[in-house]
Parts: C-alpha cells; structure tokens; sequence
C-alpha cells in the first residue's frame, strides 16, 4: 500500500520539475542574444516593426506586393504591427523597455525618444549610415537635415520628413469664415473674430477643436504655442524638456555670447501667462470643447471631416487637404485654409530646430540592423516609395505627373513613420492654394533662423526619478489649465505647489548643467 | 483503496497545480524588480539592488495619501453598492411570476455585464458631454428641470457616484444572478410556514429571503475585500484616462502605477507598488476571514 504523503510529495515534484522546466526554457529564451547585424538568416527573416495607427483599409493587398518585391529584391519580408494611436507611446515604450525583438519603430522626441537614447534600447545609425551601403537612402535626404537630426554627435534615427521646418498652425473652414465676410485671416485678431462669429452664428460647430493630445502645444511649445499670441508675434524663443510630456522651460536667448542658458520655468517668461488667461476665457465663452481631455484625437478627426468643427491642428507636412474629399462629401461646398498668424508672414525666419518630427529608429534588440537599414534604403526607391505610401497604382492611386497623385481609394499608410523622403513625396491633387503655399514656404530652409539650442538634447537620466514626478503633476494640473479648464490663478499656484513636491528644482539646475555644457562645446 | 483515490484526486488536480505554479508562483521571483534599479539590458538578477528606493518613491511622492483614499473609498463604495443592488434586483426579480419576463428581465439586467468598458465610457460621453463636448443628455434633463449645466468632465465631485452608478449598472445584474440561485436553494416549506403565519410578501422577502443570503453575501463580500486594493483599473482608466482634473477623486494605484510605467517605464517602481499593493490586499483578506469567523463562523470560507 502506498503512502498518501508520497503522492502528494510525487504530485509537487512532478508539478515543479515542469515549473522549474518551463522556467529555465523561459529563461533560456529570453537571455538569448539577439543575431548581429546581419547575422540573421535571409532565408526566412521577416522583419516586424512598430507602427501607429489602425491597419490601413486596403492594407493586405499592398503589404503582399511589398514582400513580393522585398523577398525578390533584398530576400526578406516585412511585418508590421499597427498599434492604435491612443496607446501607441506608451505600447512601443513598454515593448522596448521588456527588451521585445521588434526591429523597428516610430520614435520621436514627443514620444519617448531620449530614453529610449539613454537607455542604449536604439542604435547609433552614424556607422550604418556612413559605411555607403545605403545609396538610395542618402541621395533622398538632405545631409543637413542629418546633421541637425544629431544627438551629442549620435544618430538615434532616420529622420521622416516630407518638408524641412514644422510649425503648428490652424487648418480652418474658409467656406464659414467667407459666409461670415472674412475671406483672408493672417492674424491673430483674425482668427478671434471668425471664433465667436461661428459660436454666434454656428451653434452646433465647435470653434476650436482640441483633443486630449494636444494640451501640451497650447501655451508654451517649440516654435510656438498653439494659441499664444505673444509667441506668434515672437517666434524666437528657445524651449527645451527632458522627454516629450515633461516640463518645459524656456533657455535665454543670449546664451551663445553669455555662456549661460539660465533656464526658467515657461510661466515666467513673456506672454505665457497671458495666453492661459486667454484660453480660459475661450474655454468660458464656449469656443472650446469642454471634453478636450478625454476626445480622442481620432474622433476629433472625424468630427472635423462631419463638418461640426471650424478650425483644427494643422502641420506644414501637406496632409491638412486630405480630409477635404471626406469633408465635401458630408458638407457640400465645404473649403478648408491653413492659416499661419506669424507676424511678418512668409518673411517672418521663426526659430526652428529643423529635429525631425519624426524617426525610424532601430531596436538594440532587433534581429538584423544592417537588413532594418537596407529596408530604409529600399523605401528611397520611388516605385517602392510610391507602393508603400500610396498603394496599388490604378487600384489606390493614380499618378500626376512625377510629383503629384489622385486617391482613388481609401487607402491610407502612415508614411511618416517608415518611408517619408521629402525628394520622393508626391502631393495631393486637391491640396489648397493657402497649403501649398505653407509647404513650400516650409520646404526652403532659408526661411527659418537656426535655434541657437537646435541640436540640445537633455539627457534624462540624472533626474530620471523628478522627471517622472514632475511629468505625472504636469498631467494632472497642467493639462486642465492649458485648456482652460480651470481658473488660472488657482491652477498656475496648484500647479507649482505639485511641481515643487516633484522636484522642478533639481530639474532645473540639471537642465541648467546640460545645457550650460552643450553651449560651450559650440 | 484510499490512497489509489488519492492519487486519482491529485491527478486531476495536477493541471490546476502547474498552471498556478507556473503562470502565479514562479512569476513572483519578478518581485525581487521592486527592489532593483532594473535595466533592460542587465535583466532582472543582474540589475544593481537599490534598496527601499522604489518605495520611498511612491511614498513621498506626495501622492500616496490621495490615491490610497480614492482606491479603498471607490472599492468600499463598488463592493457596498453592488452587493445590495445584486440583493434587491435579485429580490425583485423573484417576485415576478411570468416565468418569460422573469427570464427576460434576468437577460436584459445581466448583459452590461458584457459591455467593454471602452463602450461605457463612450456611452457616458454621450450622455454627460455630448458629441460636441458641450451638452449631453444629462445636461438636456437638467435645463429642463431649469438646472443649469455641469462641465461633468472637468468636475471631480460627482464622479465617485457617476462611477458607482456605472458599476451597479454593469454588475448588478451579475450579482442578482448568483443570489437568484442562492434564493432557489432556499426551501419552499420555510415560506409555506411563513404564509401559514400569515407573512406577506414583503414580509417574507425581508424576514425570510433576506437573512437566508447572508451567507452568499459574506463569500462575495470576502471575495470583494480580497480585490479591494485593486482600483478596477479597466473601467476608471476607459472612462477618466489622463483627464488631471478629476484625478483627486478618481485617482487609484493601478491608474497612477499606468502612468508612472507609460512615462518612464519604470519597472521598479511599478513593481514596487504592485508588491505594497498586494500585500496589503493579503493582509486585508485576513482582517475580513477573520471577523467573518468570529461574527459567522458557520459561512466562513476557512
């Protein structure tokens, strides 16, 4: 007769020898070493990457002619993963941060770029991209735009661009603002008066629409804030942060000849706080949607395609005309016009880091860097361009030309996060006259002063902790405030009391210390 | 004959084991994280310790008081609210004689228990904001009753009891489910003697139902407190994401530990507070076990 207390002795040993099995192979697996650069076997690499957004329609067709093309030309395919833009920071930063082996993604300054840099999760591209194995590449991209896109020397990405600056402005309805007799805004004054005309006369269209990623670029953002005026009118002024969502402060704009960058904190400097109290009395009077920090960015889209929104966020990267087909399609005889209130127009030379908005960046992790590089040089090929960006030809575009095309689907690839070539980009037929002119004013880097702190990229590490701090105080007490959810005084002071608590001090002597340092290398 | 009964029982038991042993034991090694300044590229055993650090992080962050308020008072107001809704729906739902709107009404009460939170939290933008951001149905019944209009989003007061309302809505009708059936356990000579003593309806519903699912109320209510440092991270993020200004009413652990992991991806300090997070739910569990023995021992799970 057997024991009882053996078999229960049996039963737990059996069931830990196959834990302690499962967790050694786990381990083993996951300790692995990640291939070389171009270790990896061609024969069945299929590189992943991490891209925003929802998988586009008429996205299966397309991706098997790429790994057609891809498997015959360089003898890999690709397989991308689309993560929904309301997650996507913080899913791409949490796969990097488990040491995932995805081999590329989207990365950005305002995503979680310098991290990612300080943590030694993405590869110095400098190497790579001098060993001349890339020539489609390079002949694509402006070697100045290199340059610029340098960290402390280092090469964290390949810098997506379709124009050389960026600069938030206002994509607006021109069919209300020409109803309500205004048929050219160029200034701010302008801008205010076509706002609580359409609040007036417009009862179901919102004036301004914000949506919960956007509170950051209200008040105090690089080049300008979005609805500060005073920034409009002096568009010089130098901010920097530690990481996208963190505090900004604004570095003094004699730094160069003083040696001292004397960073302060944006409420203290001009015309900050006069744009809060101005937004509040937007957010009051109504021409604000009061769910601003809860509208996902994408429903905010859709309503601005449905006609119930005047004026919406615009960038100098052509796109603001794409939503006119939609538009006109749900209010007939709708007109869209980007309008920019700087002060002196088109010879008004703003500031601009010329930092790309966006990057491809390689996961240190990755299978195979040297194959994540020939796929970016694979993309500088128009007809691979053209493929990946537009579609199928004749199915989700036709050609105009060498430079322009005509959607004929609906088919749309978030180019900026893989294959924008500014020499490649082909633009919309239908793009308006104010956007075209805007573009093209954006594509000659002679219209832009350099930021004296242009190439400044603050190192995270030091104050990892106090960043984290002050970044969760921001979002809970500066968000409401920059939409102007909240009283100003009241807010500014409960903001500063939080941001105290977290730290902003040893933030501040740290961005001192850094950027001090960067000005003497100049 | 015992023991071959035995070996038959732990084989069966065998799965449950391994799959515990595997996927809710051998993970808990990660804890040791909560005590490391971790580095991706060293990995977990080979990250240098830092001591308390991760601790004292979320200790004097300044935070902590508020967001350990908001996770105990949102649970004890969820756990409270349900229970009785789950109690008095089931009650009602007895008393219907229909045989078909009884099975319909079960229906119609048990299926927000599907509805995604993501779902919910559009439905509540609706309703509170409306597509514009400014109205919403609520509003609407508001003016009409020559109210005025609550910006619901940008004020944190209310949102304890929108969020409590959200909660019986979604589980009420799950509970009522379970103490249906407790009810049908209930047996029919105990009401044939309380109609006999001439109880009505209602009285036999307080006097007699009602004492009789006291034992179901006290396993759920137990289970409840076992969940009680968890703050529902689902529903409240799906429904208040990173809008600040009603986080000092609706801030709890699992949403701040998202935004402190989403920001840095700090894995100690997040780890840190899910161990403070958990032990502190272990401790309640045998606070409630234990009171539960000594005011009713007969229902006591242990």
């Amino acid at each position: 007769m057997s024991n009882p207390m053996m078999s229960r002795r049996g039963l737990l040993a059996a069931g830990g020898g196959l834990s302690v099995a499962a967790f050694l192979s786990a381990c083993s697996s996951g300790s692995s070493q990640p291939q070389a650069s171009g270790g990896a076997s061609s024969a069945a690499l299929t590189l992943s990457m991490l891209l925003p957004g929802d998988v586009p329609v008429g996205w299966d067709p397309v991706l098997a002619e790429v790994n057609k093309k891809l498997q015959a030309d360089l003898g890999f395919t690709i397989k991308p993963q689309f993560i929904p833009w309301t997650s996507y920071g913080q899913q791409a930063l949490l796969k990097f941060t488990a040491g995932e082996k995805f081999d590329t993604a989207l990365q950005a300054r305002w995503l979680n770029m310098t991290q990612l840099a300080a943590s030694g999760s993405i590869v110095d591209l400098s190497s790579l991209l001098s060993s001349g194995k890339y020539p489609n590449l390079t002949a694509t991209i402006d070697p100045k735009i290199i340059e610029l896109n340098r960290w402390s020397g280092k090469l964290y990405g390949v810098p997506q661009i379709n124009s050389v600056a960026r600069f938030h402005h206002f994509s607006i309805r021109q069919d209300l603002a020409e109803k309500l007799g205004m048929s050219d805004i160029t200034d701010f004054a302008g801008l205010e008066k076509f706002w609580y005309d359409v609040k007036q006369k417009n009862k179901d269209i919102i004036p301004i629409g914000v949506s919960s990623r956007m509170p950051k670029l209200m008040v105090a953002w690089n080049p300008v804030g979005w609805l500060n005026p005073y920034m409009w009118d002096n568009p010089n002024v130098s901010i920097a942060s530690f990481t996208g969502d963190s505090f900004n402060f604004v570095l003094a704009a004699d730094g160069k000849t003083t040696g001292s960058s004397n960073p302060i904190p944006w409420w203290e400097a001009p015309g900050m706080v006069d744009a809060l109290r101005l937004i509040r009395k937007y957010y009051q009077d109504g021409l604000i949607n009061k769910n601003a920090l809860t509208l996902d960015s994408k429903a905010l889209d859709s309503q601005f395609k449905a006609g119930r929104v005047a004026t919406g966020w615009a960038m100098t990267d052509g796109l603001s005309s794409t939503a006119l087909p939609e538009l006109t399609k749900n209010v007939p005889g709708a007109m869209l016009a980007n309008v920019m209130p700087l002060k002196g127009g088109e010879s008004a030379k703003p500031y601009q880091t010329f930092q790309s908005d966006n990057f491809v960046v390689l996961n240190a992790k990755g299978q195979s860097n040297e194959k994540a590089m020939q796929l970016q040089d694979w993309v500088s090929i128009k007809e691979n361009h053209d493929l990946l960006n537009y579609g199928l030809p004749g199915k989700d575009w036709n050609a105009i030309g060498d430079d322009k095309y005509e959607k004929v689907s609906t088919y749309t690839f978030p180019g900026f996060a893989l294959a924008w070539r500014a020499k490649l980009e082909r633009r919309i037929k239908d793009m308006t006259e104010s956007e075209t002119k805007w573009f093209d004013w954006a594509q000659n880097i002679d219209n832009f002063t350099v930021d004296p702190y242009a190439s400044f990229v603050p190192d995270p590490e030091p104050v990892k902790r106090e960043n984290t701090q002050v970044t969760a105080a921001l979002t809970q007490f500066a968000n409401p405030l920059f939409i102007g959810a909240v009283d100003v005084d009241q807010g500014l002071d409960k903001l500063k009391k939080a941001l105290d608590r977290a730290g902003l001090a040893k933030l501040q002597a740290e961005m001192a210390k850094q950027a001090d340092a960067y000005l003497k290398g100049q | 004959m015992a023991a071959r009964k035995g070996w038959v029982v732990g084989l069966l038991a065998l799965p449950a084991v391994v799959f515990f042993l595997v996927f809710n034991y051998l993970p808990m090694a990660g804890l040791v994280v909560a005590f490391k300044e971790f580095d991706v590229n060293l990995g977990i055993f080979d990250s240098p310790w830092n001591g308390l650090e991760n601790f004292t992080y979320f200790l004097e962050s300044g935070d902590a008081a508020r967001i350990l308020f908001n996770t105990l008072f949102l649970n004890v107001l969820f756990l409270g609210a349900t229970l009785a809704a789950g109690i008095i729906l089931a009650i009602m739902l007895n008393e219907i004689r229909s045989t078909f709107f009884k099975r319909a009404s079960q229906s119609v009460v048990f299926f927000p228990y599907f509805v995604s939170p993501v779902v919910i939290s559009i439905i509540l933008q609706v309703l509170l904001a409306g597509a514009s951001g400014g109205g919403g149905a609520v509003n609407d019944a508001l003016s009409g009753f020559g109210f005025p209009a609550v910006d619901w989003y940008t004020e944190p007061g209310p949102w304890p009891w929108i969020l409590t309302v959200v909660k019986i809505w979604q589980l009420g009708g799950y509970l009522s489910v379970i103490f249906l059936a407790a009810i049908t356990g209930i047996p029919e000579e105990v009401y044939e003697a309380g109609m006999i003593d001439g109880a009505s309806r209602a009285q036999m519903a307080w006097r007699i139902t009602l004492p009789l699912l006291k034992p179901t109320a006290a396993v759920l209510l137990v289970l409840g407190v076992g969940r009680i440092f968890y703050g529902d991270f689902g529903t409240i993020y799906a429904i208040i994401g990173d809008n600040g200004t009603l986080f000092d009413n609706t801030d709890v652990i699992d949403t701040y530990v998202f935004r402190a992991l989403r920001q840095l991806g700090d894995f100690g300090t997040t780890a840190a507070i899910g161990l403070f997070q958990s032990v502190v739910g272990f401790i309640l569990v045998v606070i409630a076990v234990l009171i539960q023995r000594k005011y009713s021992k007969e229902t006591s799970i242990l």
